[in-house]
Parts: C-alpha cells; sequence; structure tokens
C-alpha cells in the first residue's frame, strides 16, 4: 500500500514539475528507484512532491498549472456544485413555488404554466452544471478546444435560462448573480488561455 | 544591487558535504545520507544551487552494469570558493560576496 502511495507521490511530483525541470524529475525518479531504501521510500517520495510544489511558482509552466486549478477547484466547482444542488431542490414542490413565485403571491393565471415549465428549468440547471464538470476537467487537461465547446455552451445555456426565466417571472435576483459569476469566470478562464497561447509548449489551437 | 545574503544553515551542510570530495560526483540519496537532510529540502537547494552556478550537474554512468544513469552533482569553481570561504571567514570575504563574485 505505502510502496504503492511512494510511487504515486512520485509520479505527482513529476507532473508538477512539469518539462521545465524534466531533468530534476528524472533525477528524483531514478534516485527513489535506485537508492532508497524499502522502509524510507514514502518519506522520498513525499519530500520529492513537496519540493516539485515548491517549485511550481518559480517557473511559466507551473503558475499557468496553478492558475488553471486555481480556476479549476475554486470556481468551476463551487458554481457546478451550486447549479447541481439548485436543480435538486427544484425536484422539491415547495421550493418550485418559492423560486417560480418569489414574492408568494400565487397568481393563478402563471401557476399551471410556471409548474409545467419546471422540468425543462430543471434540465438547464443539470446541463448547466455538468457543463461546469466538464469545463473543469478539460481545463486541467489543456484540451482547449473542448474548453471553448464548454465554454460556448454556458454562454448558450445561460443565455437560455435568463430568457426562459424571464418569461416565467422567476426571482431574476439569483440568476442574475449566477450570469455574473458565470461571466467572471469565462474571462478568467479566457485570460488563462491567452497566457498559454504565449507559451509555445501548450499553443491554444485557433 | 544585490543584496549578499548569508547562506542558510541547510545549504552550508549541503556545500560542506560537497566540498569533502569537491572533485567527485556526488549523487541525491548520498548527500541526503551525509547532511541528514530531507529530499523536500535537498532538491530545491540543488536546483537553485546549479542556477547560481555553485553545482554542476551531470547524468552519470552507474559502476554496476544494468542500473540507469544516476544524476550527480558535484561543486564548480565558485561551489568551492564559496565552501572554502565558508570554512574560513577570516580571509576578508563573505560567502555571499564570493557567491555573487
Amino acid at each position: 500500500m505505502s510502496e504503492a502511495l511512494a510511487k504515486a507521490l512520485m509520479i505527482l511530483a513529476g507532473r508538477c514539475l512539469g518539462e521545465a525541470r524534466g531533468d530534476w524529475a528524472r533525477a528524483m525518479q531514478v534516485e527513489f528507484e535506485a537508492a532508497a531504501p524499502a522502509g524510507r521510500r514514502l518519506a522520498f517520495a513525499l519530500g520529492c512532491l513537496i519540493a516539485a510544489c515548491r517549485e511550481m511558482p518559480r517557473h511559466h509552466e507551473g503558475r499557468l498549472s496553478l492558475a488553471r486549478h486555481a480556476l479549476a477547484l475554486a470556481g468551476l466547482l463551487p458554481m457546478a456544485a451550486m447549479l447541481l444542488t439548485q436543480a435538486g431542490r427544484l425536484g422539491r414542490s415547495a421550493y418550485v413555488y418559492g423560486v417560480l413565485d418569489p414574492a408568494g403571491s400565487q397568481n393563478p393565471f402563471l401557476a399551471g404554466g410556471q409548474l409545467a415549465a419546471a422540468p425543462a428549468l430543471l434540465c438547464l440547471w443539470l446541463m448547466l452544471g455538468a457543463a461546469h464538470l466538464g469545463l473543469a476537467w478539460v481545463l486541467l487537461e489543456k484540451d482547449w478546444r473542448r474548453v471553448f465547446h464548454f465554454g460556448a455552451m454556458i454562454v448558450a445555456g445561460t443565455a437560455t435560462l435568463a430568457i426562459y426565466s424571464s418569461l416565467l417571472f422567476v426571482d431574476d435576483g439569483r440568476l442574475a448573480v449566477d450570469a455574473a459569476a458565470t461571466a467572471i469566470e469565462l474571462m478568467a478562464i479566457f485570460s488563462a488561455a491567452r497566457r498559454h497561447d504565449r507559451d509555445p509548449e501548450s499553443r491554444v489551437p485557433h | 544591487m544585490a543584496r549578499a545574503r548569508r547562506p542558510s544553515r541547510q545549504m552550508i551542510l549541503l556545500l560542506a558535504a560537497l566540498a569533502s570530495r569537491p572533485r567527485d560526483w556526488h549523487h541525491g540519496y548520498d548527500l541526503m545520507r551525509e547532511t541528514g537532510l530531507k529530499s523536500g529540502t535537498l532538491y530545491p537547494l540543488l536546483m537553485r544551487m546549479s542556477e547560481q552556478g555553485i553545482v554542476e550537474a551531470e547524468w552519470r554512468e552507474p559502476a554496476q552494469a544494468g542500473r540507469p544513469a544516476r544524476h550527480a552533482y558535484r561543486l564548480t569553481a565558485t561551489g568551492i570558493a564559496l565552501a572554502r570561504a565558508l570554512e574560513a571567514p577570516e580571509n576578508g570575504h563573505s560567502p555571499a560576496e564570493v557567491a555573487l563574485a
């Protein structure tokens, strides 16, 4: 178990060091295999990972990688969780009334139509949540073509949600916050993509 | 103007280990044993010292056939001068001055 963990940590350390420090990653790997005794391999691997993490902010590739992880973990995943939670709540009828008619006026002319629209709203929120998860994944993979596809899907989904919810007289305050957060995260991703474009090893396809 | 900084205790330990046999090549794990430094401290130090021209690194073929080549390290002329300055600071030059020279 600890042997497998040590090997996994060494692979992770190599990934953190990237191509810029590839020679040092190979040096650590060879020492790990050739010299580190069985009882000390996990400690050695952990040290190498710490060394690799300390090196990341010091080179361009490492800084870009940190930015991508920060965007995915601190921006996209919480957003996906929030959207999926909203979609999950929509399954409860009390929440449907709360969202669709926040004033609690229970307009009899709107209530039927709003409830009928709830499944489509649920699908939109689920699609947006899933698109955020997908975007986080392809961002970490540096698959820029699919990053743009997921970004376009999120923009289209958010626009559809805004139009659809305005037709249904849904509480616009929360949706405006969601749309603003989406715009900020997409701008951050666009900025990250531009920085990668300047890096010859990870050029963004046009 | 570059600010002259005294080398850290870990760097002094590493310099002393490398200077004990300045013409020989040293492997990473052997340096860990000699200095008592952990891999998380040793490798960033070696990277930094290599960038500063204090240490040179090279892939060396192993003594035993069939084993992989290992990364080995030894002091450059600047590194040897720095190590000597640390051993004898009374010569008028601080270790940092030697390192920046």
